[in-house]
């Protein structure tokens, strides 16, 4: 560090310290390119447009930030998207009370993370595997149960209304879980010894597990936080909808991992927070709506996005590798 | 060896993996504010004697004793509760965590918020490991750096901080001056003779029979799994010691 000036070693030791810190600057360059190509751009309607869906896949990103840093991944969060939404939906068309088939959703997610978790630690393997097999079956089961056909339902209801109604005109509560969701996770991680076992397991979980601290029992409780949370999202979208289909949810793993890994975390685990993914979900959330509305087809997202995806970890990683110099 | 009162005592371990027998009925005893030298070759059962004693592994056969009562150590937990601390080679320390954060890595001071959420303390967190690593010696930049900057003594050192900072009783070292540099080899070696005069037993893995002699009192040699045998400072020399390894035979 002696040979650097004191600015640039102060700067350096920010991108060392805040790994969301990319993620921002990227957010703020995107922010500023479409305020000039996408006409309406910076309306209210748009900006509330970009943070509705940034929530719904947030919640979900949230949930894979914390198990990323366990050193774990969920691939199976999409389906259990669809799934817990997909109980809520059904429930709530035989006329059983939505918040009994809000709690069977998230059971149903409860169990489905309690599963990943068991199976992957006690069996010792890649949770890629675990989650891959997860996401499969479940989805499987959802489609021959439903036979494929799609629920709506039409009732309305302060529950409802709750999981993501409309409020201050254009905005969504799905907003303030979103919000509430980062908040309270990034105080977890960063302020209790359980955010700072979770680090360590992700960290080296052969050096934790010597200094005392339950591996297992943290990641299989934090696979279930994580699935939970999906099981969240699946409700909080279906509260918007009003109806469900089973392939609700494809594809949205991979939406949530890459918001992730824009947002600073790192694929192995143990460096990361969840205001990286924030940043890294609103990112994903305004390209979308900015080419729509500069007036690019709509398929071009997924090409953007696999840009910044690989451009975000080339930077963070040559970030990190200079701050540590 | 004459007086019966150590810290630790082992007796008749047994160990085996599949079809190979790690440990054969090895006995191995430590005495207080007593630095034992623990040597052999590759695959002499060195770390598989360290992991039974630590909670990592459980014998399959053998008593244990600390302080005189006899134990069964089920869990590293619970070594580490006992005061058993360990210092593995490349496990001591969380890569990606903070110095201070790692100093007190499952057992962070907390402070409790409106009585349900504990909170770690950290004001208590930087100011005790800035000062628990003073005292002993440890310079550092920061105590919120990252520990992945840090060099291989650096870490040593700080992972025997902390141990002596937490009141261990008997300090494992595994390999620790394996990959340093000679001055830092130096430095570790002056930590393991700190740490012996404020009252702390240390156990000393190593390949290297010049570093663990400048310091240990009595040498343990292991071969195949089994005791080759013990002997004092004053019995033997360095390359008496080398030879009992090379040969893995008591000298006549």
């Amino acid at each position: 560090m002696k040979n650097k000036s004191k600015f640039s070693s102060s700067i350096a030791l920010l991108f060392r310290y805040h790994p969301e810190f990319g993620a921002l600057a990227g957010l703020v360059l995107v922010f500023i390119i479409f305020c000039f190509t996408a006409t309406r751009f910076l309306s209210i309607e748009s900006i509330a447009g970009i943070v509705t869906v940034a929530s719904e896949l947030g919640i979900i990103a949230a949930g894979v930030t914390f198990l990323m840093i366990t050193g774990e991944f969920d691939l199976s969060v999409g389906t259990t998207f669809g799934f817990s939404a997909m109980i809520l939906a059904i429930t709530a068309k035989a006329g059983i009370p939505l918040w009994i088939g809000f709690l069977l959703a998230l059971s149903a997610a409860f169990f489905i993370g309690l599963v990943n978790g068991i199976i992957t630690v006690k069996y010792k393997i890649p949770s890629f595997i675990t989650t891959l097999g997860a996401m499969m079956f479940w989805r499987g089961i959802l489609l021959a149960v439903t036979g494929g056909f799609a629920i709506r339902y039409w009732g309305t209801s302060s529950f409802l209304y709750g999981l993501n109604g409309h409020f201050l005109g254009e905005l969504r509560t799905s907003a303030i879980w979103f919000f509430a969701i980062i908040f309270l996770l990034n105080v977890i991680l960063v302020k209790t010894p359980y955010g700072n076992a979770t680090y360590a397991t992700g960290g080296n979980k052969e050096a934790a597990r010597i200094l005392g601290i339950s591996v297992d029992k943290i990641k299989i409780t934090n696979f279930i936080i994580c699935a939970m949370l999906a099981g969240l999202a699946g409700c909080i979208q279906f509260a918007r909808f009003h109806s469900v289909d089973p392939i609700r949810g494809t594809g949205m793993e991979l939406e949530a991992i890459a918001a992730v890994v824009v947002g600073g975390t790192l694929m192995n685990g143990g460096y990361g927070n969840l205001i990286g993914t924030l940043f890294g979900v609103l990112l994903m959330g305004m390209v979308r709506s900015g080419l729509i509305m500069s007036g690019a087809p709509a398929y071009w997202y997924q090409a953007f996005i696999g840009i910044i995806l690989v451009l975000a970890v080339i930077i963070n990683t040559k970030l990190k590798g200079w701050a540590i110099k | 060896m004459k007086k019966e009162n150590f810290l630790i005592k082992m007796t008749d371990i047994s160990k085996r993996f599949g079809t190979v027998q790690a440990l054969d009925k090895v006995n191995f005893t430590v005495g207080h504010k007593e630095v034992v030298g623990l040597v052999g070759d590759n695959g002499a059962g060195k770390s598989t004697l360290i992991k039974v004693l630590t909670g990592v592994y459980l014998p399959d056969q053998g008593e244990f004793y600390f302080e005189g009562k006899k134990e069964s150590i089920n869990s590293p937990k619970k070594a580490r509760d006992m005061g058993i601390e360990t210092v593995y080679q490349h496990l001591a320390l969380i890569d990606l965590m903070s110095i201070a954060r790692n100093f007190f890595l499952g057992r962070e001071p907390v402070k409790k918020y409106a009585k349900v959420i504990n909170f770690l303390d950290r004001k208590k967190i930087n100011d005790v490991a800035r000062q628990a690593l003073k005292e002993i010696g440890i310079t550092i930049r920061s105590i919120d750096e990252e520990v992945s900057v840090l060099s291989g003594g650096e870490r040593q050192a700080i992972a025997i901080g902390r141990a002596i900072y937490f009141g261990a009783k008997l300090l494992v070292l595994d390999e620790p001056t394996a990959a340093l540099s000679i001055k830092e080899s130096q430095k570790v070696l002056d930590y393991v003779t700190g740490a012996k005069e404020r009252g702390l037993s240390v156990i000393f893995i190593t390949h290297n029979i010049y570093h663990v002699y400048s310091v240990a009192d009595r040498f343990t040699i292991l071969e195949h799994g089994k005791k080759v045998g013990d002997f004092n400072k004053d019995e033997v020399s360095a390359e008496d010691i080398i030879e009992v390894v090379r040969t893995g035979k008591r000298p006549v």
